[in-house]
């Protein structure tokens, strides 16, 4: 068991759309230095449990906390100040800024970005602006993606543009990462830098993972929690999920 | 030695000011050379720019289409004229302080409902609120003015400044002169102003806002606040732009401020260049300028200008302009320039290519 | 019995009614437009007036109101579909600014149209309805027989309306279209065709609206539809822009709200009741009192 306090806690979520139930009595929860992954056939309820978690979807009853912060369910837009970041399906870049300014936009709560300072153009504006693009250029760099840094998203391959939200993402220094669907539509070379991306950044977060490539997952994570019509049907390492009866008969159909 | 590119890069808004000072030190003496007339058109190019760059960072940036500004520009104009009527003493700096007040005040009641409404909604509601407005101020009577509207003395042209000129016998051109001074330096200075917001954290918020509101609330951004800080800003600017209109004609009419301004102030806006800078300027020019040019159009096809076509031609020319501007060349004229020096650059750099590879 | 009919409330129901049956039936050419093809139309009023004119000017040539009104619908219908193939099928698929800003367009160029061609001044139309209220013991009561024109009129376009979209297949394939075009496609519905039908028949169902206004007190100028297309707004977005029937109930609430704040309060809220009713409303239900979809956000 790991004694630290846990970066998210589901306690009991629980999230109903009009009579249907999307997510039904959920607790895991997720620590700084491990990758957890959800997974769970399709409609099982991954998406909505990343929505909840982001306070998109308000939970039925339960809670969504951050007990090393002490919040429970915040607000979208205060994700970022609680430290934590999470990609979208697809992409989910601006597509009318540039991949620098797309990066820059990670770090938009840091202060100094007032609109008054932004009216009157103060020095103390211009000072953390100049600061924040040579942090975006270098998380770029870090990426091997600098090349790419005045394009649009809509001119940049798709692997790019998937490391670049990444980069976005880390742009907050989050301690905890929520990343949806990170593998869809990468080709082998691009989901092996992903698995090493994301195998570096855990010493100093806690990563959760929606996934539905197994491949990917299996070998990546620490643990798995393993949704099923809105309900956990097993948690645990790679290998005791694997030879769970009730995950071979969701994933595959088998009756037992 | 610090070079040009170095310094607009390390101290961005000491390069936008100075900038600013050469321009408007430049349009001032345009004003100074140029004729009463001439002057009179430079103040209303200052005018109708400093609400089109409001409107411009409402749409172009922050996504959400407003056809209400007309209402925000009655507000302030009629705020500045309603002192100017109850007050012996005029200030001009105060008037238009309070002016700019009042109507971002109204920016931010309109624009709260914007938090839950999207596009056609919004629009819908915006002319909703540019057609009451007109009628509700005619509604409050004696006060505003009723139907017959506001006349009021507000510019005392300065006998230093006509001296400067040297219009001292010729007080109608100093005068011109004077209202042309004023609307160019304070258009300069909300010029200046908005580059700053264009490039500010601020401004990248309402751009991140407008493609794509889910991933800019997950990295901070309070979508609702944006929302209503673009209505509060773009309508802070449509009330300068009327306090000073107000200042400059000496007097209000209920029915300028109808949703022809609004419809007029998105035509131009869309035919200079959404979201930029300099298409305001250009747009704010062809504004001053379009009755002449139109009047010009008439002589020259011999259109009677107090026919019912000549009196139309305007409005059919705008419309026709707008939808083509929109259906060609979405990026405005600004847009325009811009691909085609890109296109000049690029056949540039092509020749020069091939002149090198040509040299063994 | 009839003593009730001369009240003042009575006839604030009324006149609401009457001017709302109107705010209605622009709204639901709205709304039929949004249906099938996604678009706010701004210039909905000012199409409707432009067939007016078409139609009602050759009364002044000696011919007869009913067919000067049946040339004013035809000649919405023709400019309606028209418009669809020219101007808003490049949209398709476009930010929404874009078809804003062309409609808007279309709107200035429209109205400056018609100040051009039929000159701005005010015409009369005389519709062979009387325009006088009934009286009774000395008393008004605030109908007249061309008020009954207006509510039968607006109503039977609703009716026509609601029976071709409920009851035919063209109403299912027009769904189709909007809802999935390309599905639709892919069942042989001609979706093309059906959007430039819709379009046809909102700015018909719009030209009747405007013969039956201009005909009333205000005659017919090149702008007296600005203020119809802004309540017919309202009543489209109350109703939820989705919903046929709810803009009309709308438009009929509005109407007589309108009514009764212009008789009781002061006059300086009767400009911004509307506003206040567009704005409550949407701030209590964003998509509309009367629909039944969902406001999805991620």
């Amino acid at each position: 068991m790991n004694s630290q306090v846990p970066r998210l806690a589901f306690r009991s979520v629980s999230v109903e759309f009009g009579g249907l139930r999307a997510l039904s009595d959920v607790s895991f929860d997720v620590s700084s230095g491990e990758i957890v992954g959800l997974i769970g056939p399709n409609g099982a309820g991954k998406t909505t449990a990343f929505n909840v978690a982001c306070g998109f979807v308000a939970p039925t009853s339960g809670t969504v906390e951050f007990p090393d912060r002490g919040v429970t369910q915040p607000k979208p837009h205060d994700l970022a100040s609680i430290g934590v970041a999470r990609t979208l399906q697809g992409v989910g870049l601006f597509d009318h800024l540039t991949i620098l300014e797309n990066v820059m936009a990670g770090g938009q709560i840091r202060p100094g970005g007032g609109a008054f300072r932004g009216l009157l153009g103060l020095p103390s504006a211009g000072r953390s602006e100049r600061q924040l693009t040579a942090d975006a250029l270098a998380a770029l760099e870090r990426l091997d993606v600098a090349e790419f840094a005045a394009k649009l998203p809509g001119s940049i391959p798709y692997g790019i543009a998937k490391k670049v939200s990444v980069a976005r993402a880390l742009m907050g220094s989050p301690t905890l990462l929520l990343l949806d669907e990170p593998a869809s539509g990468l080709d082998e070379r691009e989901l092996d830098e992903f698995a090493t991306l994301i195998t570096s950044l855990k010493s100093d977060m806690g990563v959760l993972l929606v996934e539905h490539n197994m491949d990917f997952v299996m070998p990546l994570v620490d643990r798995l929690v393993v949704l099923n019509f809105g309900e956990v049907i097993a948690s645990g390492t790679s290998s005791e999920v694997r030879s769970h009866p009730e995950v071979l008969a969701a994933y595959l159909g088998v009756e037992q | 030695m610090v070079s040009i590119k170095q310094f607009i890069a390390n101290r961005p808004t000491s390069a936008r000011a100075l900038a600013t000072l050469v321009a408007t030190i430049a349009l001032l003496g345009l004003a100074i050379i140029v004729d009463p007339l001439n002057d009179t058109y430079l103040a209303t190019a200052s005018i109708m720019a400093i609400a089109i760059v409001g409107l411009s960072l409402l749409i172009g940036l922050s996504g959400q289409v407003s056809i209400g500004n007309s209402g925000f520009m009655a507000i302030g104009a009629f705020t500045t004229a309603i002192w100017a009527q109850h007050h012996a003493h005029f200030p001009l700096l105060g008037s238009m302080a309070l002016s700019v007040a009042v109507s971002t005040v109204a920016g931010i009641v309109l624009g709260l409902p914007s938090t839950r409404l999207r596009g056609p909604y919004l629009a819908g509601m915006t002319l909703a609120f540019a057609f009451a407005i007109p009628p509700f101020i005619q509604s409050l009577g004696t006060f505003a003015g009723g139907s017959g509207g506001l006349y009021f003395p507000t510019l005392q042209t300065p006998a230093w400044f006509a001296s400067a000129i040297g219009e001292k016998d010729n007080p109608l051109a100093a005068n011109n002169t004077w209202g042309a001074a004023i609307a160019i330096v304070v258009a300069a200075v909300a010029f200046f102003f908005m580059a700053n917001f264009f490039h500010s954290r601020s401004g990248r918020a309402m751009r991140l806002v407008r493609d794509n509101d889910v991933a800019a609330e997950l990295v901070g951004v309070n979508v609702a606040r944006t929302r209503v800080l673009a209505f509060a800003i773009s309508a802070a600017f449509a009330g300068l732009a009327g306090s000073l209109l107000a200042i400059i004609q000496s007097s209000v009419l209920p029915q300028t401020f109808g949703v022809a301004l609004s419809i007029e102030l998105l035509s131009l806006l869309v035919l200079g260049g959404l979201g930029t800078l300099g298409g305001a300027m250009i747009a704010g020019l062809i504004a001053a300028y379009s009755d002449s040019i139109v009047s010009r159009i008439n002589s020259w096809t011999g259109i009677d200008p107090v026919s019912n076509l000549g009196g139309s031609l305007k409005g059919i020319i705008f419309g026709l302009i707008l939808i083509a501007t929109m259906l060609l060349a979405p990026s405005g004229l600004a847009g325009l320039g811009h691909r085609i020096s890109r296109f000049v650059r690029s056949r540039v750099a092509q020749k020069k290519a091939l002149s090198v590879s040509e040299t063994p | 019995m009839i003593d009730l009919l001369t009240s003042r409330v009575m006839g604030d129901i009324f006149l609401g009614v009457t001017q709302g049956v109107l705010y209605g039936l622009i709204g639901l050419s709205l709304v039929i437009v949004w249906q099938s093809t996604n678009i706010l139309n701004f210039a909905q009023g000012a199409m409707a007036m432009f067939a007016t004119y078409v139609g009602m000017t050759l009364l002044e040539h000696g011919l007869n109101y009913w067919a000067c009104l049946a040339i004013s619908v035809a000649a919405g219908f023709v400019l309606g579909g028209a418009t669809e193939r020219v101007l808003v099928r490049p949209l398709y698929g476009k930010p929404e600014i874009n078809s804003i800003v062309v409609m808007v367009g279309f709107l200035g160029i429209l109205e400056a149209g018609a100040i051009a061609i039929w000159g701005g001044t005010s015409r009369m139309i005389v519709s062979p309805f009387s325009l006088s209220y009934f009286q009774h013991n000395g008393k008004t009561i605030f109908l007249s027989p061309f008020a009954i024109l207006q509510i039968a009129a607006a109503v039977t376009v609703m009716l026509i309306v609601a029976g071709l979209f409920r009851f035919t297949k063209l109403g299912l394939q027009l769904r189709a279209a909007a809802l999935a075009p390309e599905v639709a496609r892919l069942l042989g519905v001609r979706v093309n065709r059906l959007l430039t039908l819709g379009w046809a028949l909102a700015s018909a169902a719009g030209a009747v609206a405007a013969v039956v206004i201009s005909s009333g007190f205000e005659g017919l100028t090149p702008t007296n539809m600005d203020v119809y297309f802004v309540f017919g707004f309202i009543a489209a977005a109350v109703g939820g822009l989705e919903s046929p029937l709810g803009a009309v109930l709308a438009g009929v609430l509005i109407g007589m709200l309108q009514q009764f704040i212009v008789d009781y309060a002061p006059p300086s809220w009767a400009s911004f009741s509307p506003v206040l009713i567009l704005v409550v409303a949407l701030m209590i239900r964003p998509q509309g009192l009367f629909s039944k979809q969902r406001v999805r956000r991620v």
